[in-house]
């Protein structure tokens, strides 16, 4: 269990951070998502002890984080950073020691992860000779090799064509399935929909919604009744409350009043009714809408 | 511990197989070699070559014979310049003008001593003794310390460099965000400093086994002043102090910027102080009893170069190295107090280049 808790940062006159806080409970995925400059990044360097706060605590399992606790921490910071010139096993295993395995151990850890990760033709390379989609996946071991007790990923996702995308979101699965507290932030926010338990939206240094991804739609939604009829005749809600527009030969009508049923029964008798249900925002849409 | 041992360990398995560290032993190690074959090349004009024509005269170290069948092939030769002079028959010379007046000597002494010992006379040469301590090898280890010197500079240099480029390496390319999370500042910087030193140790060893071994090979070794080993042992332990000295300014100062091309700039500092002591120790072993020397020798950082040439020029009291030891110690343990402090502040703020008094308070 990993707990933010009033987190505050700032540089000379700007606030970065003005008390951030949310918690991610073991084996739950967090999607940390906010416009550039939110304090995303400021809050995942604090978790890792990079940053200090200025006030505010970050706790793991009940008690303040102390550095040991990081030590067993995965991380993968916003600015990748590798040595350029050190080959990939080798590069692996001594970030492995360096968390403190064993040397076999992190030998053995090394070798799995390359594995799994379809890195073990490019083990003997030096890392500047990979692409960049590999250099992200060796970036991503480095992060791994010592079994992560908690996982902060600053946008892992970019960069990655869709294949790399869907490789990286299985080892993310599998760490959380294993246990493992993992928060990534990320601007694809489709992503993050797709594979998060729940999801954080900063802006300008502020918490602005957070939670599971179900309840957040669900609430983002307001209750408004989103109906979609195909050829109607126009002026055929003209009776009815809410707001109508026009997409192709559709129209969509938003109420945020009125009594459904009577709704319904107007939009059958005017044409083809496609979709009448409670309005579920997208990520995106609530994203927006949080950040305007 | 366990950290800054990881870190030392990946410096020096990383450095030790780079095409330039072992350019660099190479060079080191023939530049080396070539000096100590040096007093060999030049003192082949210590000995002379004389042709003989006739009976063969005593041997003498000074000269070299070569048998010539007649006086006319000697008289060719010594135009030629092929011998120094001509000895005929034991009774005359053939020079090429005017006789070198030391071969001159030379001959009419051999000639003289074989008359002598012809008539059956023996004489006792005569006993010298040197009263001035080791003024016979003042030139030998004058020589030594301006090579020590040179020896020094160029390692100091070329190691505290390579510190200074590990550390902006690791924030330029951010990777120190990473380390960071697992070793503390300290371990990161020592284990740099420590890594790099090793190597730094290795080639200096590798100057003094290619330096000693051309000495025996060529028997300069004859030549050697007494006490060798503790002039050595000297370089040894000042070249470590002096390193860890200049290795941690060059880490707090590479440590305020992100890339190397900002790296000459902010070194100045750095490298100015190292110039100076390179100085003051050049003209320490030129004149290594002279007040500047005597001074500048306790005086930290400059003792890290003077004292070792010192000692290698001249007799150095017990006392001034004990003295010049410790305020280099206390130099050095606060340098790399004050620099794992600069860096610690300055490592992770990336971009443009920090000010020192923004992270020395």
């Amino acid at each position: 269990m990993l707990e933010l808790d009033g987190l505050r940062k700032r540089y000379g006159d700007k606030t970065a951070l003005d008390g951030v806080g949310f918690t991610v409970r073991p084996g739950e995925m967090f999607g940390f998502v906010g416009a550039n400059g939110a304090g995303k990044t400021t809050t995942m360097r604090i978790v890792m002890g990079v940053l200090d706060a200025d006030s505010g605590e970050v706790r793991v399992d009940g008690h303040p984080v102390t550095y040991d606790d990081r030590r067993g921490f995965g991380y993968m910071p916003e600015e990748r950073g590798l040595y350029q010139k050190m080959k990939v096993a080798e590069q692996v295993e001594y970030f492995g020691r360096l968390h403190g395995l064993a040397p076999s151990a992190a030998r053995a850890a090394t070798a799995a992860l390359l594995e799994r990760l379809g890195l073990v033709e490019r083990r003997d390379d030096a890392v500047e000779a990979l692409s960049l989609g590999n250099q992200q996946r060796v970036q991503l071991a480095v992060a791994l090799v010592h079994e992560p007790a908690v996982l902060i990923l600053d946008e892992p996702f970019s960069g990655l064509d869709p294949l790399a995308v869907d490789a990286l979101a299985e080892v993310l699965k599998d760490r959380a399935a294993a246990g493992v507290p993992v928060i990534f932030s990320s601007h694809q926010l489709d992503v993050v929909e797709r594979l998060c338990d729940s999801v954080g939206i900063i802006s300008a240094g502020r918490m602005v919604a957070h939670g599971p991804v179900a309840e957040l739609r669900e609430r983002e939604g307001r209750g408004v009744l989103r109906v979609v009829v195909r050829d109607a005749a126009p002026g055929w809600a003209d009776g009815l409350p809410g707001e109508l527009t026009r997409e192709g030969d559709r129209d969509v009508l938003l109420c945020e009043e009125g009594d459904d049923q009577v709704i319904l029964r107007t939009a059958v008798g005017a044409g083809k009714v496609e979709h009448f249900g409670r309005r579920q925002p997208t990520l995106a849409e609530i994203f927006r809408e949080a950040v305007a | 511990m366990n950290g800054l041992m990881l870190v030392a360990q990946r410096e020096i398995r990383t450095r030790i197989r780079t095409k330039s560290f072992l350019i660099s032993l190479a060079v080191s190690a023939v530049l080396v070699a070539a000096l100590a074959f040096l007093p060999k090349v030049l003192g082949g004009g210590d000995t002379y070559d004389v042709g003989v024509v006739g009976n063969a005269p005593a041997p003498v170290a000074q000269l070299a014979y070569s048998r010539l069948p007649d006086e006319a092939a000697a008289r060719q030769a010594v135009i030629d310049g092929d011998v120094d002079a001509a000895l005929i028959d034991g009774g005359k010379v053939l020079a090429n003008g005017e006789l070198d007046q030391r071969l001159g000597l030379i001959l009419e002494a051999a000639h003289r001593d074989a008359q002598i010992k012809a008539a059956g006379v023996t004489i006792t040469p005569l006993q010298v003794e040197s009263v001035g301590a080791d003024a016979e090898y003042q030139s030998v280890r004058t020589g030594l310390a301006t090579l020590l010197v040179m020896v020094l500079f160029f390692l100091l240099i070329y190691s505290a460099m390579y510190v200074a480029m590990g550390v902006v390496e690791e924030k330029g390319s951010r990777i120190v965000e990473i380390l960071l999370t697992s070793v503390r500042p300290w371990q990161l910087l020592g284990g740099k400093i420590a890594g790099l030193g090793v190597l730094g140790l290795i080639n200096l060893a590798v100057i003094i086994v290619v330096g000693l071994a051309v000495s025996f090979a060529t028997g300069f070794t004859a030549d050697l002043p007494p006490g060798m080993a503790g002039i050595l042992v000297s370089a040894i332990v000042w070249f470590v102090l002096g390193y860890a000295f200049f290795s941690a300014l060059a880490a707090a100062f590479g440590s305020l910027v992100s890339r190397q091309e900002e790296l000459n700039s902010v070194l100045t500092p750095m490298t100015t102080l190292m110039m100076l002591t390179y100085v003051t120790a050049y003209f320490a072993a030129l004149e290594p009893t002279g007040t500047l020397a005597r001074v500048l020798s306790l005086v930290p950082p400059f003792s890290s170069m003077v004292m070792p040439v010192r000692t290698a020029a001249a007799d150095v009291p017990l006392g001034e190295i004990l003295i010049a030891g410790v305020l280099m110690v206390v130099a050095v343990a606060a340098v790399l107090l004050g620099a794992a402090r600069v860096y610690r502040r300055a490592v992770l703020r990336t971009g443009a280049r920090v000010k020192l008094g923004e992270v020395v308070r």
